[in-house]
């Protein structure tokens, strides 16, 4: 009845199984995979690999930098692209070559032939840069295919979420070109454009002593994400926004639920893997799971009281029916049309849900549509603090095949790539031709219906200056509010334990996190009671948990922790 | 497939010259044999060539190292899942959903054939039967898509209880319940075109035989008790071998969409299993091993319910 692939094999294992299989033959090719490499980089060679720093200062943002703590600083804000925009590179870029590149891309995916825009793009560059967007969602699961298959293209962009299940380390030694001795110190200004980006987007690029990865969109205020809320809806019941604590968030759950109207106050408030939540309780989030007990022992996230917390209050949450059906069942695909119709007033979501396009969508869906998100706060209201993520949360690279010409001629379009905003290059890049693909609309460029179809976000996974806040969609008051908020949450930033090191972690720890992510899910949606986490938090240990803390308590003697 | 096949009759008793006779069913079967070709290649290509992967199930399989390289571990695989609790629970859960399918799912394309069998509007049974054909096309997304916006916490049905002040019925994200839901949803997508291949096996009924047993004063319960049923049964069996074949694949899109609705412990099969512990964790070998597993698992099923069709005088899949 049910169709079924060959009987033993699941249809994607098949498909992997075909990938693999016709990868044989050439995996000679590769060095002797008997030496793996399970580690990290030391301070003193860390040092060594990262490049110089030489700021830019092309462009007056609108809204200055912000200094938080611990490093942490906000993203320059423009509210207005300059009337004459400056060059930064000049002469030839490329050499001519050919190449061919993957990115990720959430989104339709333009055409490939014909494409005005990647011909632009390619004429400036001075060379044919194939670009082969492929689905965002299902990126992590192409990968190690590709990588088993020695099928990688010559520039590829990797985010770091995927890393683990690539077993990185071995990665970067078998099939990807080290820039050490193209980038390290002040070998990177030849490249000024890319030199303009912070040392700490480089950090997470070393692995094991070397640089390998170009950071994309990299920033100094990288976090999971932040509570929204509907400011319209807010107002209109009288319902105050200043969130200190839970139990203001609770409160705002009992005004703002009304089942039989079909409107509920929350969506989601944990994340996936407590990715958010874990703001609120103060336990480590997913990339960096390690703190320290008060006698200084290492505690993974999963032993903390604060997770234990966050489970119980948010399955009250559930219980109190506060939360809408369809993030009671767990359907997050949906979450922004449900923000968006106003079918919840306040949801959890990334930094990147903030912007102009955002703001056209759910004014198209709700007339008088406002996001804004609480400031920072904790959940009994004390001071709060968010983890800082990596400088950048996707890097691209090189593949290791390619001669060293051709190593320097991609750096050469990597540094056009990476112009910063308010430079000529930087329109082009991201908006292709004027008048074709783009016109100037107040002072911002503004797509034109072809630009609509045959730009999309390409160019830019493979490298692009620093993150910076720009007005989308004509929606300036949005700009200005994201800012004010990031200039905010700066002030409370924190850094984790072990935090850029890239540990490349022995392969046989890669299982033990899936049955606790079924269980978090369990057990915040009131689906399991709190003792089989405690139960299961039991049998991590014992699986391999204790294990594990043991090798990062050999990694913290011999390399520190990062900070 | 009618009742009796005189199976035995037409073959050989003895066998002379066994090199000789071979080539003469060559020959004889040769147009025969060349339409299965494409077949068998697609075979090849697509299920017997991968199955080298299986390798892997003995080694430990890293995506840099390969099938050359990785190391052989002999049986580790093998026994790590089989005191892998996890493992058990999807294996009995799977069984659980396919001993539901089998009792709820099996007997409902078989009804619906005798009710179609019975209307005589040709129109008619053409459009009801292309109304239940339809949802076999879906996607297995599209059919949880209906059944959410249908039966779903915020769907139509709650919607309307809610503004009646009633009480919801959860079903979607009822963890107890949802091996009747994958079966709802399997009879619902896959019964009308399960039917097909019944409404053949009655129209292959001898009319004669209805004539004659009206004239004889049976009525309609009697003449479906001892014709029309009978006529099935070689089709029934058949269906049912492979159904039992089949019974530890109960699907795997489905329990991958709603798996978040109703958690691991409800919905946790074997294929599921091998994909989120082999392919997710990027432990390919466990997962091979446990798919392999399932393999061997299967093969013993089809076999041992070939041999109680022949029990029952059937020919089941194939006969030697």
């Amino acid at each position: 009845m049910q169709s079924g692939a060959t009987p033993g094999m699941s249809r994607r294992s098949l498909l992997t199984s075909a990938a693999v299989i016709a990868a044989v033959p050439l995996l000679d090719a590769c060095g002797s995979p008997k030496e793996k490499a399970s580690g990290t980089t030391g301070e003193g060679d860390l040092a060594k690999a990262l490049p110089a720093y030489a700021a830019s200062d092309l462009v007056k943002p609108d809204i200055p930098v912000v200094a938080g703590a611990n490093g942490a600083s906000t993203d320059p804000a423009f509210l207005a692209y300059p009337a004459n925009p400056p060059k930064t590179v000049t002469g030839q870029v490329g050499k001519g070559g050919t190449y061919v590149t993957m990115t990720p891309l959430w989104g339709a995916i333009p055409p490939s032939s014909g494409n005005a825009y990647y011909d632009a793009v390619n004429k400036q560059l001075g060379a044919t840069v194939k670009l082969q967007p492929a689905d965002g969602n299902t990126y992590a699961d192409l990968l190690p295919p590709l990588f088993a298959a020695d099928k990688l293209p010559d520039w590829i962009n990797i985010p770091t979420w995927t890393m683990t299940k690539l077993n990185f380390g071995e990665a970067v030694r078998t099939k990807l070109a080290d820039l050490t001795p193209y980038l390290a110190g002040d070998k990177i200004k030849q490249y000024p454009n890319l030199a303009a980006l912070s040392t700490n987007a480089w950090v997470a690029g070393v692995w094991n002593g070397k640089l390998y990865g170009l950071p994309i969109y990299s920033s100094n205020a990288v976090i999971a994400g932040m509570y929204y809320y509907r400011k319209d809806l807010f107002d209109k019941a009288g319902v105050s926004a200043d969130v200190k604590s839970t139990a203001d968030l609770e409160a705002i759950g009992k005004a703002l639920t009304n089942a039989n109207a079909g409107q509920w106050a929350f969506d989601d408030l944990f994340g996936n893997d407590a990715a958010y939540i874990c703001q609120l309780f103060g336990f480590p989030a997913t990339g960096y799971p390690w703190t320290t007990e008060s006698g200084g022992k290492l505690q993974h996230r999963y032993e903390t009281e604060g997770i234990v917390e966050a489970l119980n209050w948010h399955a009250k949450m559930v219980k109190a029916g506060y939360l809408h059906p369809d993030a009671v069942a767990n359907n997050s695909q949906n979450g922004k049309q449900r923000f968006w119709s106003g079918k919840v007033a306040v949801c959890a979501d990334g930094t990147g849900a903030w912007n102009g396009d955002d703001a056209k969508s759910g004014s198209a869906a709700a007339p008088g549509y406002n996001r804004q998100a609480f400031k920072l706060f904790s959940a009994k209201g004390d001071k709060p603090t968010v983890q800082l993520g990596n400088g950048a949360g996707m890097y691209s690279f090189l593949n290791k095949k390619l001669n060293d010409g051709q190593i320097k001629e991609l750096l050469a379009i990597a540094n056009y790539l990476a112009a910063p905003y308010g430079s000529a290059e930087w329109l082009t890049v991201n908006f292709g031709t004027a008048g074709t693909h783009y016109t100037m609309t107040d002072g911002n460029p503004l797509l034109t219906e072809q630009g609509s179809k045959e730009i999309a976000t390409t160019y830019q996974f493979l490298a692009c200056p620093a993150s910076a806040s720009t007005v989308q969609s004509g929606a300036v008051q949005v700009t200005k509010d994201a800012a004010a908020w990031q200039a905010d949450m700066v002030k409370y930033a924190v850094k984790p334990l072990f935090y850029g090191m890239n540990v490349s972690e022995p392969s046989q720890f890669s299982a033990l996190g899936g049955p606790m992510n079924d269980m978090i899910t369990d057990v915040k949606l009131g689906r399991k009671p709190i003792s089989a986490w405690t139960d299961a938090v039991n049998s991590w240990r014992k699986q391999g948990g204790d294990d594990l803390r043991k090798f990062y308590d050999g990694i913290r003697e011999k390399y520190g922790t990062g900070k | 497939m009618t009742l009796t096949r005189p199976a035995a009759v037409t073959r050989p008793a003895t066998v002379a010259r066994p090199e000789k006779q071979w080539r003469i069913r060559l020959r004889r079967d040769r147009s025969l044999l060349l339409m299965t070709l494409p077949a068998v290649a697609l075979l090849a290509v697509f299920a017997y060539a991968p199955m080298f992967g299986l390798v892997t199930a003995f080694q430990s399989y890293d995506i840099y190292s390969g099938f050359w390289y990785s190391p052989f571990v002999g049986f580790d695989n093998f026994e790590r899942l089989l005191t892998d609790s996890i493992f058990w629970h999807a294996l009995s859960n799977t069984l659980v959903i396919s001993a539901v399918q089998l009792v709820l799912y099996f007997p409902v394309p078989i009804a619906l054939a005798l009710v179609f069998n019975e209307v005589t509007n040709a129109r008619i049974r053409s459009f009801v039967q292309s109304v239940v054909y339809l949802p076999h096309f879906f996607s297995w997304v599209l059919v949880v898509t209906v059944f959410q916006e249908m039966l779903g916490g915020a769907g139509a049905l709650n919607t309307m209880l809610r503004r009646h002040g009633w009480a919801t019925w959860d079903i979607m994200t009822n963890p107890d319940a949802f091996k009747y839901l994958v079966t709802a949803q399997a009879v619902w997508k896959e019964a009308g075109w399960g039917i097909i291949v019944f409404l053949a096996a009655l129209a292959a009924i001898d009319q004669n035989l209805y004539e004659a047993a009206a004239a004889d004063g049976a009525g309609r319960w009697r003449r479906l008790w001892h014709i029309t049923l009978p006529g099935m049964r070689g089709v029934i069996m058949l269906m049912l071998v492979l159904r039992l074949g089949n019974a530890l694949t109960v699907g795997f899109e489905q329990m991958l969409i709603q798996r978040q609705a109703v958690g691991r412990d409800a919905s946790e099969v074997l294929d599921t299993f091998a994909y989120y512990y082999g392919v997710v964790n990027n432990n390919f070998s466990y997962g091979a091993a446990a798919g392999l597993f399932k393999g061997v698992l299967s093969l013993i099923l089809v076999l041992a319910a070939n041999k109680l069709a022949h029990a029952f005088g059937e020919d089941g899949l194939y006969r030697k």
